[in-house]
């Protein structure tokens, strides 16, 4: 066990590590680069940006900037951000806190909403229940998640109740802390909402999939004559016969913690790493980039780790393997 | 006070001086809204306003530094703007030059030295005296090579740079290697940086460094309306009225009349309009045409403004870029077409500018046909012709160029060169500017008219600029610059063929062609000329010979729209940046208490 | 029996839909791609039966729409100018299945168009652009979607089937698919590929490019599937006769894997389809003029439009039977292919 977890996080290491050499030569192979626009700018000529670009260390080798990238990692530095002119890590920590802070409430409510919906659905699978659940899933999947992000928003304006984007508000800090936490739940709603909305369609079609597959096994018709009342039926026995697939999703749910919210962050302006993220792109501040893609990296590790130790443990037959080669 | 032996009248007289001396010393202490006697300040007029409350306004994203030294972004140099002042400051209404930090000013009469006094007294946000040292300390820094600030380049001129010295605690003079026809206008946006501050870390070398984001706001100061209060990460800044601000207005009352200023984090444009919408800022502004329709339906409480003609200006241009053997045979092949100054006055008539002002901007624009937008009240040539579209005119030209029509592959007819083959080429746009995006699907439909065919393809802005400006393989783009000032300095880079927005063809060493030599020539001229007259004449015939050529095919101008609370006072929109936060000193609440609550 | 008429009617239906889509030259009254320039924005034309004076016609007619003076967008029937349906008319040329041309359309009108479904911003008739996108996002959902469930479950049952280092290898090399910013990639790519190639073809190897990458997800979930499945007493008693690898795997193990994959594909054709907008932001996506549905919606990315023009979102009802049909086509295939019959043996089973 304890050689399996070491191998584990031997191989993550290495995965970061690869992540990050790829990561800094996609960037590279990516037209324009940091100083391009202040080129357009008539106010600044060619020879400061060729100064600016040495003070950058644009100008040296891929290596050798990788090398100085890493040295800054081991400061704890991350690299140094071009137009914050600071370095990347404090940047980046308070960011990632507050995206968390977004993406862990909405998977844990949609997933909240996801488990009993498709396992109602699997029940009636095929009839009117089902099929009206199946037309609501196909609408929400058409509707582009900027448009449903827009779409809140302009629910926010029309009905005055939530605040039209962004996390606090003008005066936080004097508040008392019962209004402080009710003024963050009030900012955080709506982007909760718009993250369920569109994380929903999957998880449903998923559960409902997975426990319409196990719902007339032997096992269950066993179970139920045993008498065995239904919620315990269906949540301890369906569900966790069906868990498979679904871990596997969860895996990805948490890895997709610090990575899924970036429209609507930007959207709703919300202060997390989805703008920030955006902004470094698109204007090529590299090691913001290359920062953000190392903590979305670890995150995704961590929850296909998280996903196949539950695999393990909740499904006996993958335990038998281990167990009897 | 037990002096009873004083009389009555004694008494009296004694309590009576008593109060005085109290009252006095009470306002004396009291925060700075009596003009000192020492402090020479600058009036404003205009309508006087009520003191008080907090104005809330919504940034396009998050400054990235406080500092001027390394602001390169628009988020940190507005926000900089309003933290800081420069010496002479353009009135962005009048577009016309007035006194700031400085008093007055002088020029020689060769028009090499500048003399300018400062007032009297003034203070930076901290309290700390402002004199020429300052000045001086400032313009050493802008000028050291080490620093690198973007600066620099703005007082070299003719390849050297200015020189400032120091007459007495109130008086400088600059003096420059050569006339400079844009005078004084140079000083404006140049902040007064404070020595007290900056001149420890300037001689460790680190004076780039400093005044980040996080910085504590007791160790920034500036000379603007507002001073640093606060900073949350990725959500506000929240700035504070500068209590040593050196500006009243008529009734003598110090400026800022607001307490607080908040800048809001809001990246996308469309929640800007929501949050404007939900009453949560106070103004709006750099709208696009449609947002503006969808606020004017419903007035809810505010008030929309057209405010005219800008000063931006966008353009389809071909690459004439001369790249030897690099080139591909395809581009080669191309360039032949766009190096043909018939063809770009065809591509000139074919396109309808009247559809653009009507479908992109909602008929919130004008048409051009040169680089200087209406917006700009006194530069812009008159006499230049205004050609209504002409698709005949469009195909006479091709034909006297030697072009010819063919039968297409799906029976439409093609336009074919001089060897028979087809006209196609790719039209380059910025995937994030959905009006430029706009402009090229128009021009690609009216292209089609002439038998051309073009693609539009858009890309990413940094793919995109490199392209234009770096490795240059592209056929055609559709581009705006915004300039910042009416005057053409302001557009140099793109007038002088080794400018680097040149973007047909940048940064040459020598110019490629007769009539960009000729535009050089007139452009360096007007730059070092002294009298309005003189530059005008030459300006205007440098705009004579680009309509004849046609590197830059003109397309139409935005006008600036914006839209504040009617509880705003004194919002006057202007058409040179920044719209509306130019007068943000006079900007008022209508309905604020005295002393608001914080 | 049930499950097999169940079958029958979803592949009939999207059968149908498909048919309309890729006839979409009949069935669209006009070019797809033709601006109107003074009617940009033109709401739907209701068809009519009945007029203003009561009378009944036997050819369903639309009323011109005038724009109302001083406005940009704001228009208003013409009740004196009534425009009738013709049926089976010649207009703009097309192509049947790109080579065979014909001119004759479902239905059209003289002079005044009829648009069903409104214009956008250039005065294109939406209808017609509904119809031809279908063509294209239809194409880039199918290929992308194969690609990654083709990829994802190669790499996925042979990661859990083989198992030990080979499992932990290929779930790494996912997790380095996942994780990489490949926005970056495609810049380059785009950048790389010349303009002179038709952004058209571009956008096919674009969106072969995100099948290809997109497969880890998948992979994983098959992965899984896989593992719990090589260890049913079925297949060790399969191996105990002698059965090789890929006899298990074909017969045995991959069907298992059946239900995760219909969901998928169900699920990803659809995203597919939209993604193109997302790679219209990079410039990537369907080049103008060309519709697709992607960049039907992408207009309702924008306030103004999604306020002022409803007739923007009718386009995203067009698309809902579409993603229901491949929703019903994958549960009843899912029913079909299905160890444990699902079946209704008696209403509330469990209840």
């Amino acid at each position: 066990m304890i050689s399996a977890v070491a191998s584990r996080l031997a191989q993550t290491l290495l995965l970061i590590f690869g992540v990050s050499v790829l990561a800094f030569l996609f960037m590279d192979l990516a037209p324009g680069k940091y100083l391009a626009e202040m080129r357009l700018n008539p106010q600044i000529s060619q020879r400061t940006l060729a100064a600016l670009r040495t003070e950058y260390g644009l100008d040296r080798p891929l290596a050798v900037r990788y090398a100085l990238w890493l040295r800054s990692v081991a400061r704890g530095e991350f690299g140094f951000s071009f137009a914050y002119n600071s370095p990347v890590a404090p940047l980046l920590f308070v960011r990632a806190r507050n995206t968390l802070l977004l993406t862990i409430t909405a998977t844990l409510i949609a997933w909240g909403i996801a488990l009993p919906l498709g396992v109602w659905s699997a029940e009636r699978f095929g009839r009117l229940p089902d099929r009206l659940l199946s037309w609501a899933t196909a609408a929400l999947l058409v509707i582009p998640d900027l448009a449903l992000a827009l779409g809140l928003l302009v629910f926010a304006v029309r009905t005055g109740r939530f605040p039209v984007g962004g996390m606090t508000s003008l005066d936080f800090a004097s508040l008392p802390p019962a209004d402080k936490l009710r003024d963050l739940a009030l900012h955080m709603t709506l982007p909760v909402a718009a993250l369920v909305l569109s994380a929903l369609p999957l998880l449903i079609r998923h559960v409902r999939a997975a426990v319409a597959e196990v719902l007339n096994a032997p096992f269950m018709l066993a179970a139920r004559g045993h008498g065995i009342p239904r919620r315990t039926l269906l949540y301890r026995y369906a569900l966790r016969a069906a868990a498979n697939p679904l871990i596997s999703l969860f895996g990805f749910s948490i890895g997709a913690l610090l990575s899924g919210s970036l429209l609507v962050e930007v959207v709703m302006s919300w202060p997390g790493l989805g703008p920030l993220l955006l902004e470094s792109i698109l204007s090529r501040d590299v090691y913001i980039v290359i920062g953000g893609t190392l903590f979305s990296t670890i995150f995704l590790v961590s929850g296909n780790f998280v996903a196949d130790i539950l695999l393990y443990w909740a499904d006996p037959r993958i335990r038998t393997k281990s167990g009897s080669t | 006070m037990k002096n009873r032996r004083a009389g009555p009248h004694w008494r009296r007289t004694f309590l009576c001086s008593f109060a005085l001396l109290f009252l006095s010393l009470g306002q004396a202490a009291a925060s700075p809204q009596q003009k000192s006697i020492k402090e020479e300040l600058f009036v404003l007029p205009g309508e006087v306003g009520k003191r008080g409350g907090r104005l809330v306004f919504a940034l396009r994203g998050e400054p990235k530094t406080l500092n001027p030294l390394i602001a390169a972004d628009t988020r940190s140099r507005e926000v900089i703007g309003i933290m800081q002042a420069d010496l002479v400051h353009i009135n962005r209404a009048t577009q016309l030059t007035e006194p700031a930090l400085a008093k007055s000013w002088k020029i020689s009469p060769d028009g090499l030295q500048y003399t300018i006094v400062l007032r009297h007294g003034l203070k930076f946000s901290d309290g700390q005296p402002l004199d020429a040292d300052d000045v001086l300390f400032t313009f050493r820094v802008y000028l050291d090579e080490n620093v690198h600030a973007p600066q620099r380049d703005l007082l070299i001129i003719s390849g050297k740079p200015i020189t400032v010295r120091k007459l007495d605690a109130r008086t400088v003079v600059f003096r420059l290697p050569k006339t400079y026809g844009v005078g004084e206008r140079l000083f404006d946006g140049l902040a007064i940086l404070p020595r007290h501050l900056l001149e420890k870390p300037y001689q460790e070398g680190k004076v780039s460094q400093i005044g980040t984001l996080a910085t504590a706001a007791n160790q920034w100061a500036g000379l603007g309306p507002f001073r640093l209060k606060e900073y949350v990460a990725g959500q506000r800044l929240v700035l504070e009225r500068n209590p040593y601000y050196w500006k009243t207005d008529v009734k003598g009352n110090r400026l800022p009349y607001a307490d607080e200023l908040v800048f809001l984090f809001v990246p996308n444009a469309d929640a800007q309009v929501l949050k404007f919408q939900s009453g949560e800022t106070d103004a709006i502004a750099q709208l696009s045409a449609e947002n503006f329709s969808v606020l004017s339906r419903q007035l809810r409480g505010y008030t929309m403004v057209d405010a005219g003609p800008g000063l931006e200006y966008n353009f389809l241009f071909f690459n004439l870029n001369d790249l030897g053997e690099k080139t591909s045979p395809e581009l080669t092949r191309k360039q032949k077409w766009f190096r043909e100054v018939r063809f770009r006055q065809a591509v000139s008539a074919a396109v309808d500018r009247e559809a653009i002002v009507r479908l992109v901007y909602q008929g919130r624009g004008t048409p051009l046909w040169g680089l200087v937008a209406p917006g700009n009240r006194r530069w812009g040539n008159e006499e230049l012709a205004h050609p209504p579209r002409s698709l005949e005119r469009a195909r006479a030209l091709l034909k006297d160029a030697g072009f010819s029509w063919g039968n297409g592959p799906n029976g439409e007819s093609s336009l074919l060169d001089s060897e028979g083959k087809p006209v196609e080429f790719s039209i380059l746009t910025s995937s994030t500017n959905a009006d430029r995006a706009k402009m090229a699907t128009l021009i690609q439909d009216d292209l089609k008219q002439l038998g051309m065919r073009a693609e539009v393809v858009p890309l990413e802005f940094r793919s995109l600029l490199d392209r234009v400006t770096q490795t240059k393989e592209y056929d055609a783009c559709v581009m705006g610059i915004a300039s910042y000032d009416a005057d053409p300095n302001s557009d140099i880079n793109v007038w002088l063929s080794s400018g680097g927005t040149h973007l047909w063809n940048p940064s040459q060493e020598h110019p490629a062609t007769a009539w960009e030599a000729e535009i050089d020539r007139l452009i360096s001229e007007q730059m070092i000329a002294r009298t309005f007259a003189q530059r005008k004449k030459l300006y205007d015939r440098a705009q004579e010979i680009l309509a004849e050529n046609q590197p830059m095919i003109f397309l139409a101008s935005p006008d600036i729209l914006a839209g504040a609370k009617n509880s705003l006072g004194n919002f006057q929109p202007a058409v040179l940046e920044p719209y509306v936060l130019w007068n943000v000193e006079q900007l008022h609440l209508k309905n604020a208490p005295e002393n608001a609550p914080r | 029996m049930r499950t097999r008429h169940r079958l029958a009617k979803w592949l009939v239906i999207l059968g149908v839909l498909h048919a309309i889509v890729v006839c979409a030259g009949f069935f669209a009254p006009y070019d797809p791609i033709e601006q109107d320039r003074k009617n940009p924005y033109l709401p739907p034309m209701p068809l009519h039966l009945m007029d203003a004076q009561g009378h009944l016609h036997l050819r369903p007619f639309a009323y011109a729409l005038k724009l109302r003076e001083g406005t940009f967008d704001h228009y208003e029937q013409d009740i004196g100018q009534p425009v009738p349906l013709k049926f089976l008319k010649y207009g703009a040329a097309y192509r049947v299945l790109g080579f065979l041309p014909a001119r004759i359309h479902l239905f059209g009108s003289e002079d005044t168009r009829i648009c069903l479904l409104g214009t956008d911003a250039y005065g294109r008739d939406q209808f017609s652009r509904l119809l031809y996108g279908g063509q294209i996002s239809l194409l880039a959902g199918l290929l992308g979607a194969g690609c990654t469930l083709s990829i994802g479950l190669c790499v996925g049952a042979a990661a859990g089937y083989f198992g030990g280092w080979r499992d932990d290898a290929l779930m790494r090399v996912a997790e380095l698919f996942l994780a990489l910013p490949w926005l970056y990639l495609l810049f380059a790519l785009r950048a790389f590929l010349p303009l002179s190639v038709s952004p058209l073809k571009a956008f096919f190897l674009i969106v072969a490019v995100i099948g290809a990458v997109g497969w880890a997800r998948p992979a994983r979930l098959v992965r899984g599937v896989v593992l719990s499945a090589k260890e049913r007493d079925f297949v060790r008693a399969a191996r105990g006769f002698g059965a090789t690898d890929s006899y298990l795997l074909r017969r045995h193990i991959l069907p298992e894997t059946s239900s995760v994959l219909l969901t998928q594909a169900a699920i990803l054709i659809p995203q597919y389809v939209l993604a193109e907008m997302t790679l219209s932001f990079l410039g990537l996506g369907v080049p103008e003029p060309a519709p697709s549905w992607g960049n039907l919606l992408s207009n309702l990315q924008q306030y103004s439009v999604l306020v002022s023009y409803w007739w923007m979102y009718l386009p995203a009802l067009a698309m809902v039977p579409f993603f229901l049909g491949y929703l019903g086509l994958a549960s009843s295939l899912q029913e079909r292919l299905e160890p444990y019959k699902i079946e209704r043996r008696s209403p509330g089973s469990l209840a």
